[in-house]
This record gives C-alpha cells, sequence and structure tokens, in this order.
C-alpha cells in the first residue's frame, strides 16, 4: 500500500530523516516510536506532503510516488485516501467553527456531497466516536481534551480513507480517556480494514494499535521488528533506553534515562554519543539496517552486547556440586540479579567469574572472548563489590589510598592525574572529595559512606562489568536505598553491567532487567524481572515471592519441608515441594523454555 | 454584555467629561481676548473686563463652573459660540456629517485594504510580492497624513485638475439626486485616499504579523491536509483567525482616524469637525472646542463598545454563551 524509498528530508542543512525505509501492506499497522524532535512528525507530514523541507526518495503510495506529485493531484489524494489524525494540541481544530462544520468540510471541499449531505454524515461520524448530540454545534474550546481527540478521529474518517496516520493520538489524554480513545481507535480502524500508520512516544497506544514498530532515534530506523518481540526484548541501546523511561504497570526496575540528548549526526551512528558500548567506529559510519535474528537493528556491534555469558559452568568441591552447570547471559548495561538462599552458590559463582575458584567445567565469555588467564586487563573490565564494606576496605588504607591503589596497580597515569581521578570518583559516588575526607581511615567511617568508598574503589578502572554480592545487606535500609540509587545512576551513565547477588527478591525486582533464581547450585527459573515477579513458574519462586516482604501485615506461609524421601538426584526443591511427584526425586528437570522464562520445573 | 464592562464606560465616560472640561482652562491666553481681539487689552478697562469675566461666570471657582457645566449638557445646552454666534450643538451638527463620512468610510477602506493586503503578504511571507508591500507601507509610514494630503492635492487637483481642490461640494451648483452624490463622492475621494493611506501601514504590518503567526497555527496544518483549496486555507481558516487583532484594536483607531481627520480636513478645506476646531482653536472658542471634543470623545466610546459585541460574534470563544456548555 505505501513504500518509503530511501526517503530523507532536510531543513536547510539539517537532515531530519535520512535513509527511511519502511514498507506497509493494507490492513498492516505499524508505528514509529521515539523521543519528541526525533522526526516522527515530520515522517507523518512528508507522506501527506505538507513537510515544509526538502523530500529526497520515493513515497510510493499504489504505486504513485508522491514526492513527485503535482500539489493537485496530492490535494485530491489528502483526505480522500490518505487521512492524518493530529495530537489535540491547543489549536488543531479551527477555533472559529463548529465542530460538525469542521468534520463536514473536507466532504464538501472533495466535491463528495453537498452541503446537506455532508453535515449528515458528519453527524453520523461524530456519534459513531460517542460525542453526544448536544456537542454537534460547538466550539472546539467548549470541548474537553478527550471530545477534541474524538472530533479529530471522526474528522479523518470523514472522507473514508484507506490510510490513517495517527500522530500522538494519545499524548494530552488523562488515563481512562486514554484507554476510551485507544479503544474507539482500535475497532474504528479494525471496522474499515484501515492501514495504520502511529507516531508516537506512548508504548501503550503503541503496543495496543501496532502489529510492528519501528524505532526513530535523530531521523533514523534503529530498530524494527514485531510489536510484542521488541517490547519485550529490545535489541538496541535506544530501544531498551526508552523503554526504561517508561513507567508502565510490567515493568518493576526503577525507571532509569537515556544520558545525554538528543543531537543530529550526518556520520556515524547518532546515538553514539549517548549510547554506552560505543566504539571508535561507532563514530565513523553511520550502521545500516541489518537483520539480526528476525529483527532489523542498526547498530555496529548487532544491538546490545552480551557482556558476561556462563556456558555450562560447575565447579564442585570435592562431592558437592557447589555450582552446576549454570547458563546466564548478561548484556550490557543492564543488571542480573541472582537470587536464593544461603548456600546455593551465589558467591560461589561470583568467585568464580572472578577467578578466585577455577571452574571445573565450562567456560566464562567476556564481550563474546572466552576468559583464559586473568591478567590486569581483566580486572580493568571486572571488578567487584561486597557484602561488608569495613572487612573489604584495608583498614590500614585512607580512603584515597583504598580508592587510588587499582591505579597504582595497574600503572596508570602520572601521580597527579591519580589524584584527580580519585576526586572525581569520589565526587560521583556522591562523597567528599576534601583534603579531610580523603584523609581518613575506614573506621571513622559510616557503614553507607565505606560501601561508597568501596564501590568508588570498583569503579576508579572504569569497568564495565561489576559484580555485587549482597552490597547493600549489611546497610541499614536508608542506606540501602542510595547505594541502589547511586549503582543505578551509574548504570545509566556508564552503561555498567551488574551482576547483583542478594537474597531479597523485593530488591532484586527494583534493580534488575533479569532475574535468575539459584538453588543448590542450579538455576531453576530465568527470565525478565516483570515475568519472574508477575508469573513465577517454578514453586522455589513462588514460595520465595510469598516470603520476599510485604507491608500488609499478613503472615506469611513458609514453606516447610513436605516430603521426608532422601534427597537425590532430582529437582532440588523436591523435598520442599508440595507438588513433588516420584519423578521429581529421581530425575533433574532441565531448563526449558516458556516465553521470555526459563524453567527447571516438570509442573511448568 | 455584562455590567462591569459597561460600567467601565461610564468611568471612562466621566474622566473625558472633567478633562474636556479643564483642558481649555489649561491653554495660554484667556477668552475674552480671543472674543474682542487683541486690541481689548489695551482699550478694556479693568472694570469692563471685570464685569465681563463676571458675566461669563469665568470668576467662579472651578468646581461651580465644572457643576454648571454638567447641568447645561444634560439640558442639551453645549454653550453658545461667541465666533459663530450660534449654539454650539448646532454648529458642531453642521460640520459633524462630513467628518463622520470621511472617518467612516476612511476606517472602513483601511481596514478592508488592509486585512486583504496583510493575508496576501503574510502568505508569500519572504517572497518578492511581499517585500515589495513590506517596503510600499514602510515608506509610506515615514510620511505624516498631512504630507501625503498636500501630494495628492498638488498632483490631482493642481496639476492634472481632475479633482476639485477643496471642499465638500461644489457651492451654487444647485445639483440634486445622483448628481450631488457624485459631486460629493468626487470631493470625497481625495482627502480620503490621503486619511486611508496614512493608516494603512500600521494596521497592514499588524495583520501581517498576525497572519504569520497564524499560518504556524496547527488548524492550518489540518486544513491543508484535509486537502482544501488554497483559497480557503487562506482565508477561511488562517485569515479569519488573524483577523481578530485588527478588529480588536478598531476602537482605538477611531481615535487615531479622527485625529487624522483633523489635518487631512484643514489642507482639502473640507467642512467637517476637523476644520471647525481647528477654526475654534484659532479664535480660542472654548465651548465650540469643548464640544467637538465631546462628540468625538463620544463617538470613540461609541465605536469601542461596538466593536466590542462585534467581537463576541467573530471569536466564539469570548461572549456570554460559554456557561451553555461548561462541563
Amino acid at each position: 500500500m505505501i513504500e518509503l524509498k530511501d526517503l530523507e528530508v532536510r531543513y536547510g542543512k539539517r537532515k531530519v530523516l535520512q535513509g527511511i525505509n519502511l514498507t506497509l501492506k493494507r490492513g498492516e499497522s505499524l508505528s514509529i516510536v521515539g523521543e519528541s524532535g526525533g522526526g516522527k512528525t515530520t515522517l507523518g507530514l512528508s507522506i501527506i506532503g505538507l513537510v515544509e523541507g526538502t523530500v529526497k526518495g520515493e513515497i510510493l503510495f499504489d504505486g504513485k510516488n508522491l514526492v513527485a506529485l503535482a500539489e493537485k493531484e496530492l490535494k485530491a489524494i489528502r483526505w480522500n485516501r490518505i487521512a492524518m489524525v493530529f495530537q489535540n494540541v491547543e489549536n488543531a481544530l479551527n477555533p472559529l467553527y463548529t465542530v460538525l462544520d469542521q468534520v463536514s468540510e473536507p466532504i464538501v471541499a472533495h466535491k463528495l456531497g453537498d452541503r446537506k449531505e455532508a453535515t449528515k454524515r458528519a453527524g453520523e461520524l461524530l456519534s459513531m466516536v460517542d460525542l453526544p448530540e448536544g456537542r454537534f454545534y460547538a466550539y472546539p474550546h467548549q470541548l474537553s481534551g478527550g471530545e477534541k481527540q474524538r472530533v479529530l478521529i471522526a474528522m479523518a474518517l470523514a472522507n473514508d480513507p484507506d490510510l490513517i496516520i495517527l500522530d500522538e493520538p494519545t499524548t494530552a489524554l488523562d488515563a481512562l480517556t486514554k484507554v476510551e480513545i485507544i479503544n474507539l481507535m482500535h475497532t474504528v480502524c479494525n471496522e474499515r480494514e484501515l492501514t495504520i500508520l502511529l507516531l508516537t512516544h506512548d508504548f501503550y497506544a503503541a503496543s495496543t494499535l501496532s502489529d510492528k514498530m519501528a524505532v526513530l532515534y535523530a531521523g533514523r530506523i534503529v530498530e524494527f521488528g514485531p510489536t510484542p518481540a521488541l517490547l519485550s526484548n529490545p535489541r538496541h541501546p535506544y530501544t531498551r533506553g526508552l523503554l526504561r523511561c517508561y513507567p508502565s504497570m510490567t515493568t518493576t526496575k526503577d525507571l532509569q534515562g537515556i544520558k545525554g540528548r538528543m543531537e543530529f549526526f550526518d556520520d556515524g551512528c547518532p546515538f553514539h554519543p549517548r549510547c554506552t558500548q560505543s566504539l571508535e567506529k561507532c563514530r565513523e559510519g553511520a550502521p545500516r539496517l541489518e537483520e539480526y535474528d528476525g529483527r532489523l537493528i542498526a547498530c555496529h556491534r548487532g544491538g546490545i552486547i552480551p557482556l558476561l555469558e556462563l556456558r555450562d559452568l560447575s565447579k564442585s568441591f570435592d562431592s558437592l556440586n557447589a555450582v552446576d552447570s549454570i547458563d546466564i547471559t548478561l548484556y550490557e548495561g543492564e543488571t542480573l540479579a541472582l537470587v536464593g538462599e544461603s548456600g546455593s552458590g551465589k558467591t560461589t559463582t561470583a568467585k568464580l567469574i572472578m577467578g578466585i575458584f577455577e571452574a571445573t567445567e565450562g567456560r566464562i565469555c567476556l564481550e563474546g572472548k572466552q576468559i583464559h588467564g586473568r591478567d590486569k586487563s581483566f580486572y580493568q573490565r571486572v571488578q567487584m563489590i561486597f557484602q561488608n564494606p569495613m572487612e573489604a576496605v584495608s583498614h590500614r588504607f585512607s580512603v584515597r589510598e583504598a580508592v587510588r591503589e587499582p591505579l597504582d596497580i595497574q600503572k596508570q597515569c602520572d601521580r597527579e592525574q591519580r589524584e584527580s581521578i580519585v576526586r572525581h570518583i569520589l565526587e560521583e559516588v556522591e562523597l567528599p572529595s576534601s583534603e579531610a575526607f580523603m584523609n581518613k581511615y575506614p573506621h571513622q567511617l559510616s557503614q553507607g559512606e565505606a560501601q561508597r568508598v568501596s564501590i568508588a574503589r570498583a569503579l576508579v578502572l572504569n569497568p564495565k562489568l561489576l559484580i555485587a554480592d549482597e552490597p547493600t545487606s549489611a546497610l541499614d535500609a536508608s542506606t540501602q536505598a542510595k547505594v541502589v540509587k547511586l549503582l543505578l545512576n551509574l548504570q545509566e551513565e556508564r552503561g555498567i553491567g551488574m551482576f547483583f547477588i542478594t537474597h531479597n527478591l523485593a530488591l532484586a525486582r527494583k534493580i534488575s532487567d533479569r532475574i535468575a533464581v539459584m538453588l543448590r547450585g542450579h538455576i531453576v527459573e530465568e527470565g525478565p524481572s516483570n515475568e519472574i515477579i508477575r508469573n513465577p513458574l517454578h514453586p522455589y519462586t513462588k514460595d520465595l515471592l510469598k516470603a520476599a516482604p510485604t507491608l500488609n501485615s499478613n503472615v506469611p506461609l513458609v514453606p516447610k519441608h513436605t516430603s521426608k524421601k532422601k534427597e537425590g538426584f532430582g529437582c532440588p526443591y523436591a523435598n520442599r515441594c508440595d507438588k513433588a511427584l516420584e519423578v521429581c526425586f529421581n530425575e533433574k528437570p532441565q531448563l526449558r523454555h516458556f516465553g521470555s522464562h526459563r524453567v527447571a520445573c516438570v509442573h511448568a | 454584555m455584562k455590567i462591569p464592562e459597561i460600567g467601565t464606560y461610564v468611568i471612562s465616560f466621566l474622566i473625558i467629561l472633567a478633562l474636556i472640561f479643564l483642558l481649555p482652562r489649561l491653554m495660554p491666553g484667556d477668552p475674552l481676548t480671543a472674543i474682542c481681539g487683541d486690541e481689548v487689552l489695551v482699550e478694556m478697562t479693568p472694570a469692563l473686563k471685570a464685569e465681563l469675566m463676571h458675566r461669563f461666570a469665568l470668576d467662579a471657582p472651578l468646581w461651580k463652573q465644572f457643576f454648571v457645566y454638567l447641568t447645561a449638557m444634560m439640558h442639551g445646552d453645549f454653550g453658545y459660540s461667541y465666533y459663530y454666534n450660534a449654539p454650539v450643538l448646532e454648529v458642531i451638527f453642521e460640520a459633524l456629517p462630513w467628518t463622520l463620512l470621511l472617518v467612516g468610510s476612511s476606517l472602513v477602506l483601511s481596514t478592508v485594504v488592509s486585512i486583504i493586503i496583510g493575508i496576501e503578504s503574510g502568505w508569500r511571507r519572504g517572497k518578492i510580492s511581499d517585500k515589495f508591500m513590506l517596503t510600499t507601507t514602510m515608506i509610506l509610514n515615514g510620511f505624516p497624513n498631512f504630507f501625503i494630503g498636500i501630494i495628492l492635492l498638488l498632483l490631482f487637483a493642481v496639476y492634472l485638475g481632475c479633482l476639485p481642490l477643496q471642499g465638500a461640494k461644489t457651492p451654487y451648483s444647485g445639483l440634486s439626486g445622483i448628481n450631488s452624490m457624485l459631486d460629493i463622492a468626487r470631493h470625497l475621494v481625495l482627502p480620503l485616499i490621503a486619511l486611508t493611506l496614512a493608516q494603512i501601514p500600521s494596521s497592514y504590518l499588524l495583520m501581517r504579523n498576525t497572519m504569520i503567526t497564524t499560518l504556524k497555527e496547527p488548524f492550518v496544518r489540518t486544513a491543508k491536509a484535509k486537502g482544501l483549496s488554497e483559497v480557503a486555507v487562506r482565508y477561511k481558516h488562517a485569515g479569519r483567525n488573524a483577523m481578530l487583532p485588527i478588529v480588536t484594536t478598531t476602537g482605538v483607531r477611531v481615535g487615531i482616524v479622527v485625529t487624522g481627520a483633523l489635518f487631512i480636513e484643514i489642507i482639502f478645506s473640507y467642512p467637517g469637525v476637523g476644520l471647525l476646531s481647528y477654526n475654534a482653536l484659532l479664535m480660542r472658542d472654548y465651548p465650540i472646542l469643548q464640544g467637538v471634543f465631546f462628540i468625538v470623545a463620544v463617538f470613540v466610546i461609541l465605536a469601542n463598545f461596538v466593536v466590542d459585541l462585534l467581537y463576541t460574534k467573530i471569536d466564539p470563544r469570548i461572549g456570554v454563551d460559554n456557561a451553555e456548555y461548561a462541563h
């Protein structure tokens, strides 16, 4: 139905859109999402031929190139074939005419009926969008925002178009009105089999109204794919950033922003200044939109890279399998919470990564490369913070010495530079960088301060991966909150991948993108945090969730040992599980995929 | 129209009355000199002078004079002109129709012309025709209206001789009916053009400016997207919205046009209120001056009132019937 080929729009020398290639078949719905100023509206207006800049490339509508069409022919297509529902901003409707007038106007203007017929048809349309009849002769200022949006929808349908462009149709509306409008558009578009192009920054509208989604950043499409897939598993750093900024009832992690602000670049990836995984090459050539497992992504690194991969990793101490063939991937800039009770092998896993223990089996990959030996450059990229900061920082070191030590070991920079780096990192972790503070010793610091010092020490080398072993469990609640916020901010700024070990599911939910539940050396369930919290599949996860702190004063049901059977080679939870079957004791369940989940349970 | 708004009209009317009363008394010279000529000062004995002052109540305290002035006015007595030897109101009403004709037609003409060239110019912003119109009006704006009047007078009445030199109609011509109207129209042309040309630049600039801002409004984009004709977008959607400020300022412009008419009438010896007040000023004919000021002020207030009433008709956002739809 409509095909954009190499579309480029410029205002003067500034390219607002470039290299846009999209195809939309009849009856399909596509949403274009992105921050305001990214070129969404320009894209919509260029299709309807109202963009004020210079347009290059082709817009094929039923085979006709709209870019090359004469104004007269364009006028015949506007509203008859392609209509637009504008955002209900201040004055999308003319303040001087009644809404009935404005809805009937295009019918008369395109000679589809005389004034009387047009008025009748406009009345029908307004009734269809549920505008009360008493309001037909109202002027726009007499209507509420939702009513105006309804009028704009009715107006777009006046000439029975084939393609409808929805430009931020829900942005200015309150929650209930928004749902009503989305429902209305959904019904109307389905009934009339309209082709939809939705321009929005509202993921909710996009998720309900579109099958496909394209993410637009600074005039380029950075990711394109089926809407549900993009929403549940964003692969471009920008898409992930946008989703992290969007408050919804499905996400559990605290809101995070995207650092920096949007700028337009002719060369290089437009997102590189804000991207936390950008390389030198990202600055040079613009990435092309390429296919990576069923998804189109424009990224030199092929989307968000896997930072840490544990593959079949095992560690046994004599006969005890402390870590039993675990398989986990941590992506750049994300937090993976490893949750489980004491003795489940969480800390052992951390130590395996750090090289404190040697793995019995399996491999560890960092940024795609398998780790063999650990030299200084490894520790420059991977750092760790510990549970008890007082013990983790040598009591013989002053704050300055403790934070500077990694730099001394790595022999980076000269003395003066090291000093300024130390001051800078202290400020970044929200500690004073005064002489007096830097000369303090750990025992002179509060718990929170000491943990910040240990975070500063870990971050001074600018690592990509931070392994945090219960970093807040020794802190009181208010200090914990501050440290957690600090870590999330640092993640937003530097794109640190965090391997966060905790037994606190309530905390994991707020800070992690994915949760892996560990039990007796096994990963029993793994998936996106919101999925794990909303829809836990493994009995152990369910019990952990029941045991997680709530404020509703119900006495929690503590899972009991329900079986006296001997622990065998079966499921690690078998003798505590009230649904355990014979097979659970004899056979170890495999991790299987359920949607975006992986669960090891025969019942799942 | 709501009560408080009428209240503001009453208040401004009272302030104007007080000013009209005070202003001539603040001017240099005294009315006696004006009535009897400069030689009076030499010939008139102080006793006679005092007697006359007393007879005209010019020695009474100011508040008393004001009180007398107000009561007289309520009886429709605007005083007696010593110079014309006739009641003030009679003199003024003889001149008033000519001024109304001149000011009224100039107001309408300048508004219509400004709106149209403002819309066209704003639509073509930055193009040659826009720049041409802008430059022309800016140059025009540099000339005072009497200068434009003199140039027109010299060109059309003196050199070309195609239009009459002065007056509002040919004296003693005995014309009647359609011919009389044509004669009046011929006399009106030059003063009307001079007065109108002087008005156009400011209203044109306002119109062009609001047109440019209105064109950026989202509803203009909506209108274009609907595939409407260019004329409909330009006039029905953008133009009508851009007109609103021009209409609002009409009330203010009435005052400016009347002032402009004062000079124009003098140049063209057009027998209107302007010429009348000019002569009255030379003669220090206080009653005439006060009467003229009063009538002009009343007209300006009335014009503002009418504009306010009219505005609710052209802008539905201002008006009383909003309550009907209020949520």
